[in-house]
């Protein structure tokens, strides 16, 4: 790991009116890394991510890449994090290609308008994430899992080396969810670095570096999926009693039911 | 993909060209295609095989009366399909249009208001681009007023009612304008019409109304992604805020224009963009470009038509109308595919 950090908080703090999100969060993200982010409904991981992505304005210190963020121009940050949103429908029904080439716009010029690299850019996106064949098609009328890709690929486009992706599995079916899991984990062989939240312990358990764990608006863990993920946290995060059992190498998580 | 774009734009422009050169011919007084073309060597580059006499003529009928109509149908045909385009993605909503969002009444209020108490024509065409400025804005208002989340229906009920209060302010006007010059120029001039264009009138606003339809095109690779909602264009690197106000205001400029110089000429701005997606694809780099040459191309055959089928002519405004009411049934029907 190198020694400065991609993203850096410190003492963030985030409310509504009358409801404190986040109570002073100090977080670092470093090249390479896979970090989940794990915990209840309204714990805060989500303003968490959106407040890097500088989508909201929260008090408190965030760099990135040695940068204070509101440094930052929309077009600078974009060249340094994707953000990989959950899926969703487009009131217009683009084509896929059309999708991933959203990725290059903010690198153009004004008076421009995408070129013919621009498009070659976008094909070897999908080609990584191999749904190259489905360039054509409309995005309305794909599945979850395959816009998740789709949303990938242009994320890739955007030659960004940092991913953030806000609970990307959420509403995919199970084999989608593990071939998603399962391309993050390409990609972060790649040497691209990923900030994810989750609502699945053992989604953090297969793919990531790094849990950090949050309750209430603060942080309350973060180390490898060993140390975090245990018997204690969860029941104090989601109130159900689990045991954590290793299979060969590998930690599962065995909710046990009260009755 | 891109090429198939470019070859698109480059066919619908030829095709534009074609409709532009005979609207020059067609007419009560009919001119041949040889004819034309002599008239047309003989006027660039001064040669001419045949007698010049009968020139005069045509320097009268081409120049003075069929050009600047058929110029003032392409500028406004183009306004207003690219700014319901626009309109249609910077709200996110394939329902609205200048004509929906109120923009072209408050247009039309503002204009009328101008003739009412100045004779400037600049005064007209300010009034005219700040009121249906105003009409969007109350629209938006009203439409996210009742309502926290972004929703089709109340936008457009919205605009109806902004439409609706600035049709009754312009009865004021009308109610208040002198009878027998003020009032008569006013209710002519709303119902629509092209045949009052002058050449240098036409020209002068050719200037604004081409600029803002150029920058749509120019602008058109950056609302497809704000068309996404507004956090994610942001983290694909985009300005929301600045890009989105600019596009409404040259949408509002457009289509605010087109009023002052022909009154209210609706449907051309909701049904182009539908018929486009419906045919081609709902990406905007291209549909902001079509939308321009088609919403031109039909109009010209519009007012060919209003020209051409009676002896008396048929005010503009109203064959859009009836062109477009049955077009957009058929559209409504056939078109919740391409928006989901």
């Amino acid at each position: 790991m190198e020694l400065n950090p991609i993203v850096s908080v410190k003492d963030l703090r985030f409310s509504y009116p009358k409801r404190e999100i986040l109570k002073g969060v100090d977080f670092e993200l470093y090249q390479g890394e896979v970090v989940s982010l794990l915990g209840a409904n309204g714990c805060g991981k989500s303003t968490l991510i959106r407040l890097i992505l500088g989508l909201i304005k929260g008090k408190g210190e965030i760099n990135i890449a040695g940068k204070e963020l509101r440094k930052y121009s929309q077009k600078e940050m974009a060249s340094h994090i994707a953000y990989i949103p959950q899926y969703h429908n487009v009131p217009f029904n683009y084509s896929v290609l059309d999708m991933v080439v959203m990725g290059r716009v903010f690198k153009l010029g004004l008076f421009a308008s995408p070129s013919k690299s621009d498009f070659e850019i976008a094909h070897k996106a999908l080609k990584t994430i191999g749904i190259a064949s489905m360039a054509s098609r409309a995005f309305g009328e794909l599945s979850g899992g395959q816009k998740q890709m789709v949303l990938l690929a242009r994320a890739l486009t955007q030659e960004a080396k940092t991913f953030i992706m806000d609970e990307p599995v959420s509403g995919l079916d199970y084999g989608n969810q593990m071939r998603l899991l399962e391309m993050i984990k390409e990609l972060s062989s790649l040497g691209y670095t990923f900030l994810k939240t989750t609502h699945y312990p053992d989604h953090a358990i297969l793919v990531s570096s790094r849990v950090v764990v949050m309750d209430e608006g603060k942080i309350i863990a973060s180390g490898t999926s060993d140390e975090v993920i245990t018997s204690e946290m969860l029941r104090d995060i989601y109130d159900i009693d689990a045991k954590i059992v290793t299979y060969e190498t590998r930690q599962l998580c065995i909710p046990i039911f009260k009755s | 993909m891109q090429k198939n774009s470019a070859r698109w734009i480059v066919i619908s422009l030829v095709v534009l060209l074609l409709f532009a050169t005979f609207s020059l011919l067609w007419g009560q007084y009919p001119i041949d295609f040889h004819t034309f073309m002599e008239y047309l060597g003989y006027k660039l580059f001064g040669i001419s095989s045949s007698d010049t006499s009968t020139f005069a003529l045509l320097d009268n009928i081409i120049l003075q009366i069929r050009l600047p109509r058929v110029l003032l149908a392409i500028l406004i045909g183009s306004s207003l399909a690219t700014s319901g385009a626009v309109f249609q993605a910077m709200f996110v909503n394939p329902l609205v249009s200048p004509g929906i969002l109120g923009v072209l009444a408050g247009a039309s209020f503002g204009a009328a208001l101008g003739m009412l108490i100045s004779n400037e024509w600049f005064v007209v065409q300010i009034l005219a681009f700040v009121f249906g400025f105003l009409a969007v804005g109350l629209a938006v208002l009203i439409g996210t007023m009742v309502t926290n989340s972004r929703s089709t229906v109340m936008l457009v009920l919205g605009g109806v009612i902004s439409g609706s209060l600035f049709t009754s302010l312009l009865s004021v006007i009308k109610y208040m304008a002198d009878p027998y010059s003020t009032l008569p120029a006013i209710v002519y001039w709303l119902m629509g019409s092209l045949s009052s264009a002058e050449l240098s009138n036409v020209l002068l606003i050719s200037i604004p109304m081409l600029l803002s339809v150029l920058m749509m095109v120019v602008m058109s690779k950056y609302f497809d992604i704000l068309s996404l909602g507004d956090e994610e264009a942001k983290a694909l690197g985009i300005n929301v805020k600045l890009i989105r106000i600019i596009a409404i205001l040259l949408a509002t400029l457009a289509s605010s224009l087109s009023v002052v110089m022909a009154g209210i000429i609706g449907w051309i701005g909701l049904i182009i963009p539908h018929i486009i997606r419906m045919a081609i694809g709902p990406s905007h780099r291209v549909l902001i470009p079509l939308s321009a040459i088609f919403g031109a191309i039909f109009l010209l055959l519009a007012d060919s038509i209003s020209r051409l089928a009676l002896s008396v002519e048929i005010p503009i405004g109203i064959l859009t109308s009836l062109i477009g009411i049955p077009i957009f049934v058929i559209v409504l029907k056939n078109a919740r595919a391409s928006w989901n």
